[in-house]
């Protein structure tokens, strides 16, 4: 997990990455929704070796009374790390660089809710990393958006999110800490409605040229859908078996069939 | 009855549709907006959800708990966004912070605050917590759940719309436990069958009339 | 959060405590268990490959993560041969709708006080096998534990997180320069030696009864608590009294006897 600054280090070789991943492959991603049974709604996120925990509290009331819009919800999202999660102990308070992806995250998020519903509220959404290699927020944010939806709090859209960027000369998906470390490294965290692909969170650091950008979101798009799917499959796994007993034909079902 | 699983942003219906709940429309197709079912044989668009906080609407039956006395009247939990008041006015019984009382939500204001009435006094019972958006499955069809559950267990029900149930007699713990089931099965078909045999299994060896014998107790 | 809001996750939790009493007057506790019977425990080891030794536990829906770090500190002017500990716990406002942001409160302080007591006091860890230079350089081992999910009991859960993870801590590899001290990242020189297993175990006393492994509705209704640090080869060594109420010395005493009993069976699970 050494800091690799080498030249000579091949990140690409023969379409294959250093761990083995073609350009366009997503690290294994794994989402299980509804995890804690205190919150109104969560989730639990494998990425890699990212781990990360996602709780949804509200609409609740907006507390202290001066911070509520009577137009709409506040969305208070608190990205945090925990002290274990990353190479050397973080410190427990959490500092410029959490408050930053706290705030723009909340605002990705903003935009997908349907806040005029609930005003004077906050939807509090806390999430907490326990491992990390590279593209937390970005797993922070997909995590959310299933807590969310497993809240029930009413969305245009899910929000999906995927880490694009460059190593080693070329345009890839998904970048872990290595190729993060990469001299040439570029990283673009990237959120979007799947639907509409409307971006909502979109940052980078590197030097990037415009042609390469235009790979890269193009790239970035395709995976958010199959960040997308996943989460789509998260949420359908509680129910699918009403689907299943459904497809076939269940004459006692019709006969006590329940209205809601 | 076919249903099927529909998520956030989700299409429902491409063609025009009378519209019903937790949907929206854009661009002319309409869309889902939770995680709900949709059942193919409804005649306007709408999705059932399957998680969600309880959104005070004016005729609801709720279930209230007092939380605190002031001189004019009480501020009543309803599991909302806020609290709601009710004047001493209309209430001759004198209530404390606990009390457990049943009302009709008159009307709500653009801020989701809801105005209270017909308010009625709940001697003694507990309260049982479900998501308020399962509550049309305690219900059932016709209350038919309500009656089988009122049967199996041999408690007195009162189920408010905001996703608490007033209970008191019977085997209240038995209750709790089939309304668990309701909840965790509730998008399944064929729900009232299923609770009506998990209680007479869970009352073998009572026999008829014990249940109702703990009620006088 | 203002007081408003408290009094509403309140006000059906109180309902919730008057019906514990009740039943445990009766001899019977509101989900089945025995007084003394635990709620079933889960540890699932390493869930941070970050962290030089990490564990999850559930105990029932209680739910708490706990992470070790070993890093390179400055000894204590009065101990120049000798490491030491840290203990620490977040209450995540993930883990309840009563948990907020904020800098550790009173009942965050205690609760990792008493488990730091608990390990420090029963010698588990030598602290002079973690000096890496008199005078100079020690080994201190950050035990920081956060909440995910609070349903009551987190003294207990969280002490076996913290031990949980302390059996899987290994100290890093270091390369010493000069006055630079480096951990080598993802190389260990060796597993932390733990040479016993303290194990927190808190009865607490509703209605006159004393309960273990309280849930959260229970700790409402709970008058008092007292926890009792055990090891394996028969010592105590941490005590802790909590809440408004009061034991008798007969009652401490049983305490103690069910701290023992039920250490030992949750240590098989470590």
């Amino acid at each position: 997990m050494s800091k690799k600054k080498d030249e000579t280090i091949e990140y690409v070789k023969n379409g294959k990455r250093l761990d083995g991943r073609g350009l366009e492959e997503l690290r294994p991603l794994k989402i299980e929704a509804g995890v804690l049974s205190r919150a109104d709604g969560s989730c639990a996120l494998e990425w890699g070796q990212n781990k990360v925990v996602a709780a949804v509290y509200g609409p609740r009331e907006a507390l202290p009374k001066h911070i509520q819009n009577p137009y709409k919800a506040l969305v208070n999202f608190q990205y945090r790390m925990a002290t274990f999660s990353v190479p050397d102990r973080k410190n427990p308070r959490p500092g410029r660089r959490e408050m930053e992806i706290s705030k723009i995250s909340g605002e990705a998020l903003e935009k997908a809710i349907f806040l005029e519903r609930f005003p004077n509220t906050t939807i509090d959404v806390f999430v907490e990393i326990l491992d990390s290699n590279a593209g937390t927020r970005v797993a922070a944010l997909a995590a959310a958006s299933v807590a969310l939806a497993d809240a029930g709090i009413p969305m245009r859209d899910m929000v999906s999110a995927v880490g694009v960027g460059k190593a080693g000369g070329e345009v890839i998906l998904d970048l872990n800490k290595d190729e993060e470390d990469a001299p040439d490294a570029v990283d673009i965290p990237l959120a979007i409605l799947p639907r509409t692909e409307e971006i909502v969170l979109l940052q980078m650091d590197g030097l990037l040229r415009p042609e390469e950008w235009k790979k890269a979101i193009a790239l970035g798009i395709k995976g958010c859908k199959q960040v997308y799917g996943v989460q789509k499959e998260a949420l359908r796994k509680k129910y699918l078996e009403a689907e299943k007993e459904e497809a076939e034909p269940n004459t006692e079902a019709a006969a006590h069939g329940e209205g809601e | 009855m076919k249903k099927r699983i529909v998520i956030p942003g989700e299409l429902v219906s491409e063609e025009r549709k009378k519209v019903g709940p937790h949907v929206f429309v854009e661009n002319g197709k309409i869309y889902s907006d939770s995680l709900g079912l949709i059942y193919n044989d409804s005649q306007d668009a709408s999705v059932v959800a399957l998680h969600g906080k309880y959104v005070p609407q004016r005729d609801d039956l709720i279930i209230g708990v007092v939380v605190q006395e002031t001189f004019g009247g009480y501020i009543v939990d309803i599991n909302s966004f806020y609290f709601s008041f009710v004047s001493k006015e209309f209430i001759r019984d004198r209530l404390q912070r606990g009390s457990i009382i049943s009302a009709k939500i008159m009307s709500v204001n653009e801020i989701n605050e809801a105005e209270l009435g017909q308010v009625r006094f709940f001697f003694g019972g507990e309260i049982i917590n479900i998501s308020p958006v399962k509550v049309p499955r305690v219900i059932g069809k016709n209350a038919s759940m309500m009656e089988a559950l009122k049967l199996g267990t041999g408690a007195n029900i009162m189920v408010g719309r905001n996703g608490r149930i007033w209970a008191k007699g019977g085997n209240t713990q038995l209750l709790a436990e089939a309304i668990k089931k309701i909840e965790a099965e509730s998008h399944l078909s064929n729900l009232t069958n299923k609770i009506e045999a998990f209680l007479k299994e869970k009352n073998k060896g009572v026999k008829e009339g014990d249940l109702f014998e703990q009620e006088k107790r | 959060m203002e007081k408003v809001n408290e009094m509403a996750a309140d006000i059906v939790l109180d309902l919730r405590a008057d019906k514990v009493v009740e039943s445990v007057k009766q001899g019977k506790r509101l989900d089945g268990r025995k007084f003394d019977e635990y709620r079933k425990i889960t540890i699932k080891h390493n869930i941070s490959e970050n962290a030089d030794g990490s564990a999850r536990v559930t105990l029932g829906e209680t739910d708490v993560i706990a992470g070790v770090k070993i890093v390179p500190g400055d000894p204590f002017p009065d101990s120049p041969k000798e490491g030491s500990i840290s203990v620490g716990i977040e209450f995540l406002p993930l883990a309840s709708p009563l948990f907020e942001t904020g800098p550790p409160g009173s009942e965050e302080t205690e609760l990792a006080r008493v488990v730091d007591r608990g390990i420090r006091e029963s010698k588990c860890i030598d602290f002079g096998e973690l000096c890496i230079e008199e005078g100079k350089k020690v080994w201190v081992a950050y035990i920081d534990m956060y909440t995910m999910n609070d349903d009551g009991n987190l003294f207990d859960a969280s002490s076996i997180a913290a031990l949980a993870a302390l059996t899987q801590a290994r100290i890093p590899k270091l390369e010493i320069e000069g006055d630079s001290y480096k951990i080598v990242k993802g190389e260990y020189a060796k597993k932390l030696g733990l040479a016993r297993k303290p194990l927190l175990c808190t009865t607490t006393k509703i209605a006159g009864h004393l309960v273990n492994d309280a849930c959260f509705a229970e700790e409402k209704a709970m008058e008092a608590r007292f926890s009792v640090a055990t090891t394996e080869d028969g010592y105590m060594s941490a005590y802790q009294k909590g809440g408004s109420g009061s034991f008798t010395a007969k009652e401490i005493d049983e305490c103690i006897d069910l701290a023992f009993a039920k250490a030992k069976e949750i240590r098989k699970l470590l």
